[in-house]
Formats: C-alpha cells, sequence, structure tokens
C-alpha cells in the first residue's frame, strides 16, 4: 500500500524532526566516512517501522552487501557469513521500531551484526580474542631486524585482492581487531567493549594482526617476483 | 629523515613493544627519537602505516546469494502467521 511513496523518499519528513535519523552522536569518525546517508533511506526506514515488508526489502538491499561483507570478512566462510546476514535483518526486522536516529542508521545496523557474529563465535565457545597470541609472541611477531637488510618496503606493491586473502589468512583473534579496526573503522573502545578485552589487548592483537600481515604480504610480493 | 646508526636488537626491541600503543599517539611515533636514526624500524612501521591505510580502502564488495533473501522472507512471513494465529 505504501510501496509508491518511496519514490519521493527525501521529501518525507523524519518521524521525529528534533532527532534527524542521520545526526551523527560522534565526532568525525571512520564510520561517518563509510556511512554517507543514502538516497530514499529515511523514507524507507520510517515505512519500515510501520511494518512496511517493502521498504524492509529496500533497506535489505541498500544495506546487504556491507552486512554480508563485514560477516565475511570476520568469520572468513561464506556459508556462516550467508546465516549471520540472516540473522542480522532477522534482528533488524524485530528491532527496527527502536531506532530512534541517534546514530546513522548504518552505523547501527552494523553494530547489530557485529553483535550477531561476536554472539554465534561465543556460542561455539571461540575465543574472540587468543590470550596465547597475546601474551606470548610467537617468533615469527618477533624482532625483527629479519627485513631490514634488504630496505625494501611494501609502499605501492599490494593491491586489493592481495590484502584480502592476506587478511583471510590471520588467526580468527587477529583477524576480528584487524576488521574491525582497520577496515571498519572502529575504535580500540569500542572493541574492547565488543569483545570484552582490556584497550591495550585491543591494541596489542591489531598490532600484532598488522605485524602478521606484513609477512604474508611480503611473501605474496616475493612470491609475485620469483614467479 | 632517518640517519644511519647501528642500533642494538635490544633498542629495537624496546622500540617495537612500545608500537602498539605509539601507533594510536601519531605524535608520539613520528616524533620518537629511535625512528630518526633507525632505518629498520622506520621500514617497519612505514610498512604497518601502509597496511592500515590500504585496509581501509578495503570497500564492501561481496554480495550474499539471493537465497539469504529468499529466507529472511520465509521466516517473516511464518512468523507473520505464526503471529496472527496467536492474536
Ligand atoms: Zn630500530
Amino acid at each position: 500500500m505504501t510501496k509508491n511513496t518511496l519514490r519521493t523518499a527525501e521529501k518525507i519528513p523524519s518521524p521525529t524532526p528534533s532527532q534527524p535519523l542521520t545526526a551523527e552522536a560522534r565526532p568525525v569518525h571512520q564510520q561517518q566516512r563509510r556511512n554517507p546517508p543514502i538516497a530514499g533511506e529515511l523514507a524507507a526506514i520510517a515505512l519500515a517501522q510501520q511494518g512496511d515488508g517493502a521498504s524492509f526489502e529496500v533497506l535489505y538491499n541498500m544495506h546487504k552487501r556491507r552486512v554480508y561483507s563485514l560477516c565475511l570478512r570476520m568469520l572468513g566462510n561464506v556459508a556462516e557469513a550467508e546465516d549471520l546476514t540472516q540473522e542480522a535483518f532477522l534482528q533488524l526486522h524485530r528491532k527496527i521500531a527502536t531506532f530512534r536516529g541517534d546514530s546513522a542508521f548504518s552505523t547501527w545496523l552494523h553494530r547489530m551484526a557485529v553483535n550477531v557474529v561476536l554472539m554465534h563465535l561465543r556460542k561455539k565457545g571461540l575465543p574472540l580474542v587468543s590470550l596465547e597470541e597475546t601474551l606470548e609472541p610467537s617468533q615469527e611477531d618477533g624482532p625483527r631486524k629479519d627485513f631490514g637488510t634488504r630496505d625494501l618496503t611494501l609502499s605501492g606493491s599490494i593491491d586489493r585482492i592481495t590484502l584480502e586473502q592476506a587478511v583471510e589468512e590471520l588467526p580468527p583473534g587477529y583477524r576480528m581487531v584487524f576488521v574491525l579496526h582497520d577496515v571498519e573503522g572502529y575504535e580500540h573502545n569500542e572493541i574492547a567493549e565488543m569483545l570484552q578485552c582490556s584497550i591495550g589487548n585491543s591494541k596489542s592483537q591489531l598490532h600484532k594482526a598488522r605485524m602478521r600481515l606484513r609477512i604474508l604480504l611480503r611473501q605474496k610480493a616475493d612470491g609475485k617476483v620469483d614467479a | 629523515m632517518t640517519s644511519d646508526r647501528i642500533h642494538t636488537p635490544r633498542e629495537c626491541d624496546e622500540f617495537q613493544q612500545q608500537l602498539p600503543g605509539l601507533f594510536d599517539s601519531e605524535h608520539g611515533l613520528q616524533q620518537h627519537a629511535h625512528l630518526r636514526t633507525c632505518k629498520n624500524c622506520s621500514s617497519l612501521v612505514r610498512d604497518l602505516e601502509y597496511i592500515a591505510a590500504q585496509a581501509k580502502l578495503l570497500l564492501p564488495i561481496h554480495d550474499p546469494s539471493p537465497a539469504v533473501w529468499n529466507n529472511i522472507q520465509t521466516v517473516l512471513s511464518r512468523q507473520a502467521k505464526d503471529g496472527n494465529k496467536s492474536s
């Protein structure tokens, strides 16, 4: 019944004018850069909040790629990523009426998706942050004169696909923090809260993830040269 | 610029152990005396900064299969039916 109103998306006022739906609660943040307002989103949210199925589908199509990519990068597994994308949107459906526009909708939704993934991993009994990885740096993380003699930097040598592959090869604990911080733009305090670890722990895991990536990327770069 | 100076592994180690914290305070990192004189650690820091910068460019590129939306629809319509029955 409300399908036809979607085309006039931008003209429909927010249901709570005092709290515009696109208002950002946080200062400048990578989340903002990555979550620009999407044309038609406000109207679709308002209608979906009233139970309009077609508008919910519009929201799904607007956000499925971001949510799925997030799940896939965090989990490294297509089947699980699809299951959890489904779960995230079902949860969105249950909770959309509670969205009040304190943050951008996409920020709100992505945080929900992150929580769905983390809940899933907790249920599986997997540690979100590996303590061994944190407390005992393995040799490959350790110092580290290894590349100095070649005086070679990675700069300019990696493309997106190579980096994607290297991220997939990270141990789950490292990958989680790396994806949340460097790819998704969450701050350490947010990650610490999500993973229920200390901020120092989050920083340390991120550092180790980058160190491991450096090794993986150098190996890949060497492979290319050798080939 | 870095001026060449041989650093002991211990000096490099101590510097690298501080790195996780230094990355968050960019001034702290760039001003660090060790970086001005250690080629090895400078190259390490450049690489890690480069990796972080490249990661920001990893945009979402994967789409879920159409089955995902079909499943969502199935669940939602089943819930709607159950809801109607119980009300
Ligand atoms: Zn050094």
